[in-house]
């Protein structure tokens, strides 16, 4: 019998990093036809801003700790009472950096959207870097006439750089449900072999995409709006579709988070009838 | 111990002749066969792989798994309603589902609710004892056979073509089927956004043969 050479893989490892938390809450209602913020909370690596604007209110998502890592926890958590309207952003790019082996970042976020409500969820792209490990939750819950837009971009690797993704984990679940009945749900997972395979069902050769969701009593009238802006060739493509009355799907693959965002940015104001966030300028 | 009656089921519901309307559907495929992303036997394999693996092929072998586990499949079955991609995707597991109960309704003894396609096989498997390995593993083999065959007219491509391609796929349904019977929800997971994006699009098209 061969005995394997004795070997502490704690000994090799790096020293364990600091583990960032962060949790962001805030409730906006209305005071007349305005507005409001009505509750604030914040702690750890997770700042909020509130840049004027004009319509409705805005927030902006900032992460101090610069990224997300393996045992890193995030929670945000948005209340829009009725009438009110809530746009969310972050400041920058959210960076998933390299795990340590066995660790996963995670990412919560709850947005309940009250009667006549309208919440935006534009969150700049995640970029997902070789060696990630992340797991995202995104939980929606909406009255019956509320809207939500919902946001999520992706970019695989730092194509500046030429990356390789040889190790990945990305996981994502989306769900949404309206007047208690779920809606709408996605799972996504993403891995190096999945990359690497390229499939022509998968990424076709992409290495940006985004998943856009309408969930409105507009969304049957925008649908052939929306439609109109996503071409079928190119640098960046995409399809939409009206899956249920008052719901709406698109998905988006580009070939760099440049392209995406040139696709993106025009389609989302369109379909917030209001310029972008400042920190979406391209 | 499998029987080889239980066998004899799980051909009958997914052989072509079981009037679910399969032949219908192209989930998408019609729609990259015009824009010439699949041209070829090599193409069609391609695709189908990652249709099976990290689309509608595993969401399904794991919604059908935990069908058979559940004593009430309502919750599974909203789930599946909810995660259909797109309108025609969430058709064609209505109306497969829904035409799959009510005959399984009236073949067995077995009484169905209109369920989602996945979800229907599960629990009917479930009511009639059948085994659950066997059950996806058939389950996703009469899902890629219906796709060869829709690509055989479509491409169009020789019968003997079609069949390598099905031939090449049955190990992967296989394995995807013995992955799925050790799986729970949390599994569920896929990436097969290009062909979301072509049933979408399927919508819009202007010539079609097929309604997905």
């Amino acid at each position: 019998m061969q005995i394997a050479p004795i070997r502490d893989a704690t000994a090799r490892a790096l020293p364990a990093q600091p583990r960032a938390r962060g949790t962001g809450r805030v409730r906006a209602g209305l005071r007349g036809k305005l507005t409001v913020l009505r509750d604030l909370e914040q702690s750890g690596s997770t700042k909020l801003l509130f840049p004027r604007s004009h319509e409705g209110m805005t927030a902006v998502i900032l992460n101090s700790a610069g990224g997300v890592t393996g045992g890193d926890r995030f929670d945000i958590s948005a209340q829009v009472d009725t009438g009110a309207t809530l746009r969310l952003t972050t400041q920058a790019a959210e960076r998933a950096y390299r795990a340590q082996p066995g660790e996963v970042g995670r990412v919560q976020t709850r947005l309940d959207i009250g009667a006549g409500a309208r919440l935006f969820w534009l969150p700049q792209e995640t970029i997902l870097f070789d060696g990630s490990a992340l797991s995202r939750r995104l939980s929606v819950t909406m009255a019956p006439d509320a809207e939500a837009l919902i946001v999520e971009p992706l970019v695989l690797g730092r194509a500046a750089m030429g990356e390789d993704l040889a190790q990945l984990s990305f996981v994502e679940r989306i769900d949404i449900h309206r007047d208690g009945a779920l809606l709408y749900a996605d799972r996504t997972r993403l891995s190096a072999d999945l990359v690497r395979a390229d499939h022509s069902a998968t990424l076709a050769g992409h290495r940006a995409a985004a998943t856009v969701i309408l969930a409105s009593p507009r969304a049957d009238a925008m649908l052939p709006i929306l439609r109109a802006r996503l071409p079928a060739a190119g640098p960046a493509r995409g399809g939409a579709s009206l899956i249920r009355p008052d719901l709406i799907s698109c998905r988006i693959l580009a070939r760099s988070g440049y392209e995406l965002r040139k696709l993106l940015i025009p389609l989302l104001e369109t379909l917030t009838e209001t310029d972008l966030p400042r920190p979406w300028m391209l | 111990m499998t029987q080889t009656t239980d066998l004899l089921t799980l051909a009958q519901w997914m052989s072509p002749s079981f009037p679910v309307g399969a032949f219908s559907y192209s989930h998408g495929l019609e729609t990259v066969v015009t824009n010439g992303t699949v041209q070829d036997a090599d193409d069609l394999l391609n695709w189908l792989t990652g249709v099976l693996r990290h689309g509608g092929g595993w969401s399904d072998a794991v919604l059908l798994v935990a069908a058979y586990q559940a004593d009430d499949p309502a919750e599974i079955d909203a789930l599946t309603r909810a995660l259909a991609p797109s309108a025609e995707r969430l058709l064609e597991t209505e109306l497969q589902g829904a035409a799959f109960s009510g005959t399984v309704s009236q073949v067995s003894e077995a009484t169905l609710p209109d369920l989602s396609y996945p979800v229907a096989v599960g629990a009917a498997a479930r009511a009639a004892g059948l085994p659950a390995t066997q059950s996806v593993a058939i389950y996703l083999h009469g899902f890629a056979a219906n796709l060869v065959s829709a690509a055989i007219r479509l491409v169009p491509l020789g019968q003997t073509e079609g069949q390598q391609v099905l031939s090449r796929l049955a190990p992967l349904c296989a394995e995807l089927a013995e992955a799925a019977v050790e799986s729970r929800l949390e599994d569920l997971g896929t990436c097969s956004w290009a062909a979301d994006i072509a049933s979408m699009t399927h919508e819009t098209q202007t010539v079609r043969l097929f309604r997905s």
